[in-house]
């Protein structure tokens, strides 16, 4: 008989328990909480539905879920459209400046969300808003024409965020179309119209649906723009009323418990018919990993009608937010741009904040957070997908699902769900950075398991068979045959996780302390204490940090890893 | 000769494949033992069993029953619940894919046995030169393993395979990945390899042009059994059964009932729709059994005049003859069946016309109508 506990029982069990550990527990604590009338160890603590009472039969609570439906359904209507919209030219166009448009749909992407919310404020606000001062001024109008603080404005602000996402996904979708369904279309006699709305759309809806879903799934997840625009506004949506339900003295435990539950339960429903539409789309094999080349629509004149287009929506979308955010880290104080401001352009911001204690802090804690949840996220899902693709272990679909099921939990819940779960739980973590570190790996490890799932199942299975064939060890296949050959799937779930693990803002806020600041924090503090200028410095700081590691990362990678 | 040494013993394997309701028996009671320093080849169709039992070798597959030794070693058994890991076997494999690693170059790949057990670099280098001679890729050191031609890697993988001398050598299907030409070619060298480093091998290959040309030994398999084991020369000149007849090369079966059996048992009659045929019996036969006679192509002799003989003679029609340079393939009518028939390319063969057909009774092979399960007792230890 085989020893039973060697490296490699070891490892899988342990990387196993540590995944339901951070998916299982957070989710179980948070339906604990929701039903008790006070936090583990307050004295009178009891079971009680008095929770879901108070939230449900509260008049406020069916305009709340009015509102967040509003603010959901319409940033992922002009998310979707604006995405789609640039993708199709990208992709099925013969527009001009088409290689410009595909870096223009992906700088919005690395811009933080608090950022850009901070940018169009400044760009739309009523009062010191750019684009209503500039309007007025025009067309000499008494008040400010654009309010961002409306629903209009939330949904705005919002969509503009989202998408940068719909492009990337839509244009994969375009790309992997293949094009020879719509020759045939063609070749059978109808016409390009009849074709795109017979053949092409029937054949783009799943993808499209999808999409939206997802859309849908963000943006009501969604806490910088309802935080910070919404919150002024007195429009209320799910995130925003859970935050001010912990952040109001004294924490309503319980009362935020029940809505994340109930936000869990829709963005929940939202993941399960995302999955039963994406199965459903593998039977469409539009998708064939071929590489096609797209048929190119010749667009005649009205490709300069649309790339005019496309130039007016990076206009307001990338040019106008960034314009706005550099320009306000360099003036003394917020103001217009004007000949008189340009004069007295300074580095004090800057030297502000990299001469500000808790600055180094944050980014330090930021920079460890970041890159620490990368790695350790890739790691542990490395092993899992190889688990889970690889060996033919019992329950390894369960643990496929454990691994995916934090995608559900938007990030404003887990941070409800982990205070329970610390304040219970006898591990002394709470408002230290490993409580972050915990949340980190728990919200972002459904991204990594993607990346290095979809790595994994492209490894052929004779060559690990080979390294076990010459002697070599689990420990030793996985470390020099696997792992170097999953570099790809990788280093791209790294880069992806490390700067949306450098922006996250709405699990942090509730389980931050003052020695666990992190940069997302420091720029909602900063901007709650109405110091604008500090924060678009900080946020210029941030932008290039992370294109630093994105940088770096690709550097190692290909170093590393095969190259592309 | 010395007495013949057992390297590997595979004794009653079992392997399922699934679970429950969808469980497929994959391997059913194989047994064969694999002579120290022969190239001995698992031959079959797809699905019949011959990877599996690789790669249950190999340890690369956990068997559901039976026993496995390596060198007197048991790497498997059930019985006494006894199972080593592919890393603790003493083996060396080349897979179909060949398993280059694209991440490592020539001599990264080669050298990786010995690199993980932390070799002395002196040595690793010395012994990945020693290797890489044999297999003819001397000064590819550095060369990375994604720009290396199909016939290199396959050299790399069997570098890679040879080099921590391994006690026993695992081949799968190393040649199907590679075009005609290069496959011709590689058979060849696998086989003055092998006998250069005389290293005990088991080949696994569905192509029975393969299976000839390189094998010492070979052991035919169907559907989770073993059929029959012999040498090549054996199993194409003297099938004992009707799959190995079929499998191997082209034939032609008559069926019909045996008559007599001659005392010795290497003469026999039987009674078909043709008339009256002698053969060469195989052991299991017995009088009165239905029987199929099978003779290959080139052994049936095509004769424009009634012969002499009148033994195993047949009248026919030419119904299709086509040229293939070195010989005449032919479909030749007799009664209702089409023999095929390969004859010299002098023989002028037009079609309609009428011909006699010799069959040889030493090349006419009687065989069990019905291929029972297994392989009987008097077929084994050959």
């Amino acid at each position: 008989m085989t020893r039973f506990l060697n490296s490699q029982t070891l490892i899988l069990i342990g990387c196993s328990l540590f995944v339901v550990y951070l998916a299982g527990i957070p989710l179980v604590m948070l339906l604990y909480g929701s039903i008790r009338s006070a936090p583990i160890g307050e004295p009178g603590a009891a079971y009680t539905i008095q929770n879901y009472v108070k939230a449900y039969f509260d008049r406020e609570f069916y305009l709340l879920f009015w509102n967040s439906l509003k603010f959901a359904l319409g940033s992922c209507a002009i998310s979707f459209l604006i995405g789609t919209y640039l993708a199709w030219i990208n992709e099925r166009t013969n527009t001009p400046f088409k290689k410009l448009f595909m870096v223009m749909s992906l700088i919005p992407f690395i811009i933080p969300g608090i950022l850009s919310t901070i940018a169009w404020i400044l760009l739309l606000s009523p009062k010191i808003g750019l684009i209503n001062l500039v309007v007025m001024g025009v067309f000499g109008l008494e008040s400010a024409p654009f309010s961002i603080y409306s629903m209009g404005g939330m949904v705005w602000a919002e969509a503009i965020h989202l998408y940068p996402l719909v492009f990337l996904l839509m244009a994969a979708a375009f790309r992997n179309m293949d094009t020879s369904l719509e020759e045939a279309a063609l070749t059978a006699g109808s016409s390009t119209f009849t074709t795109f709305r017979r053949v092409t759309l029937p054949l783009m809806r799943p993808a499209m649906f999808s999409v939206l879903l997802i859309m849908f799934i963000r943006s009501i997840e969604s806490f910088e723009v309802p935080a910070l625009v919404g919150v002024p506004a007195r429009i209320s949506v799910f995130t925003t009323k859970i935050f001010l339900a912990i952040h109001q003295f004294p924490s309503d435990f319980g009362l935020a418990g029940a809505y994340a539950v109930t936000l869990l339960a829709i963005s929940t429903a939202g993941v399960l018919f995302y999955q039963k539409i994406t199965r459903r789309e593998e039977r469409y094999a539009t998708v064939t990993g071929k590489g096609y080349r797209p048929r190119v629509i010749d667009l005649g004149p009205w490709k300069y009608v649309t790339c005019a287009s496309a130039f007016f929506i990076f206009l307001l979308a990338v040019i106008f937010p960034v314009f706005i955010l550099i320009w306000s880290s360099f003036i003394p104080y917020y103001g217009v741009p004007s000949m008189e401001l340009l004069e007295r352009v300074t580095l004090a911001n800057y030297h502000y904040i990299l001469n500000y204690p808790l600055a180094i802090t944050a980014f330090k804690n930021s920079f460890i957070l970041s890159v620490g949840s990368a790695t350790l996220v890739m790691l542990l899902t490395s092993v899992i997908a190889w688990i889970t693709v690889k060996s033919k272990v019992p329950g390894r679909a369960f643990l496929d699902n454990m691994t995916f099921i934090p995608i559900a939990m938007p990030g404003i819940v887990l941070g409800v769900s982990l205070i329970w779960v610390y304040l219970t739980l006898p591990i002394p973590i709470y408002g230290t950075m490993w409580v972050l570190l915990l949340a980190y790996l728990t919200k972002f490890m459904p991204y990594g398991i993607r990346a290095a799932s979809a790595s994994m199942i492209q490894i052929n299975r004779e060559l690990e068979e080979a390294s076990f064939a010459s002697g070599g060890t689990w420990l030793q296949t996985f470390t020099k045959v696997i792992l170097p050959l999953l570099m790809p799937g990788f280093v791209a779930g790294w880069i992806y996780i490390s700067i949306i693990a450098l922006r996250e803002l709405s699990t942090s806020i509730l389980l931050y302390s003052y020695s666990s600041t992190v940069l997302s924090i420091m720029a909602f503090d900063l901007w709650e204490g109405g110091q604008y200028t500090y924060v678009c410095a900080l946020g210029v700081l941030m932008v290039l940090l992370l294109v630093a590691m994105a940088f770096v990362a690709r550097k190692f990678g290909a170093k590393i890893g095969i190259a592309e | 000769m010395a007495e013949k040494r057992f390297m590997v013993q595979i004794q009653n394997l079992e392997k399922f494949f699934g679970e429950d309701r969808e469980r497929v028996h994959v391997l059913k009671g194989v047994s064969l033992d694999i002579p120290e320093g022969s190239l001995y080849t698992f031959l079959g169709p797809s699905g019949c069993g011959k990877t599996t039992t690789l790669r249950c070798v190999a340890g690369l597959e956990r068997p559901d029953g039976g026993k496995i030794s390596i060198d007197g070693k048991a790497v498997f058994s059930a019985g006494e619940r006894v199972y080593i890991p592919t890393n603790k076997r003493p083996i060396g494999m080349v897979f179909q894919s060949y398993a280059i690693w694209p991440h490592m170059t020539v001599s990264e790949n080669v050298a990786y046995p010995l690199t993980i057990q932390h070799r002395p670099k002196a040595e690793i280098k010395k012994r990945v030169g020693d290797v890489l001679k044999i297999v003819g890729l001397q000064g590819l050191e550095d060369r990375p393993a994604p720009k290396l031609s199909g016939g290199q890697q396959q050299r790399v993988a069997f570098a890679r395979a040879l080099i921590n001398e391994p006690k026993v050598m695992l081949l799968d299907e190393p040649l199907s990945n590679l075009d005609a030409k290069l496959r011709e070619q590689m058979r060849f060298e696998i086989k003055a390899l092998q006998r250069r480093v005389n290293i005990t091998t088991i080949y696994v290959t569905h192509d029975q042009g393969e299976a000839l040309a390189i094998s010492d030994q070979i052991a035919v398999m169907h559907g989770g059994k073993l059929i029959e084991i012999g040498t090549p020369h054996q199993l194409y000149s003297r099938p004992k059964r009707k799959f190995t007849a079929t499998f191997l090369g082209l034939t032609n079966l008559i069926e019909g009932k045996v008559t007599e059996l001659g005392g010795d048992s290497k003469s026999g009659r039987m009674e078909s729709s043709k008339g009256t045929l002698s053969f060469i019996p195989a052991p299991s036969l017995a009088k009165g059994q239905p029987v199929v006679m099978s003779i290959r192509p080139e052994h049936i002799e095509v004769i424009k005049q009634r012969p002499q003989v009148s033994e195993n003679v047949l009248e026919g029609t030419i119904k299709e003859a086509i040229f293939m340079g070195d010989a005449y393939h032919c479909q030749i009518a007799v009664g209702d069946q089409l023999l095929r028939v390969h004859t010299h390319p002098f023989l002028s063969m037009n079609i309609g016309e009428k011909v006699y057909l010799h069959l040889d009774p030493q090349s006419c092979n009687g065989l069990p109508a019905e291929d029972t399960e297994g392989v009987d007792e008097s077929m084994m230890g050959l």
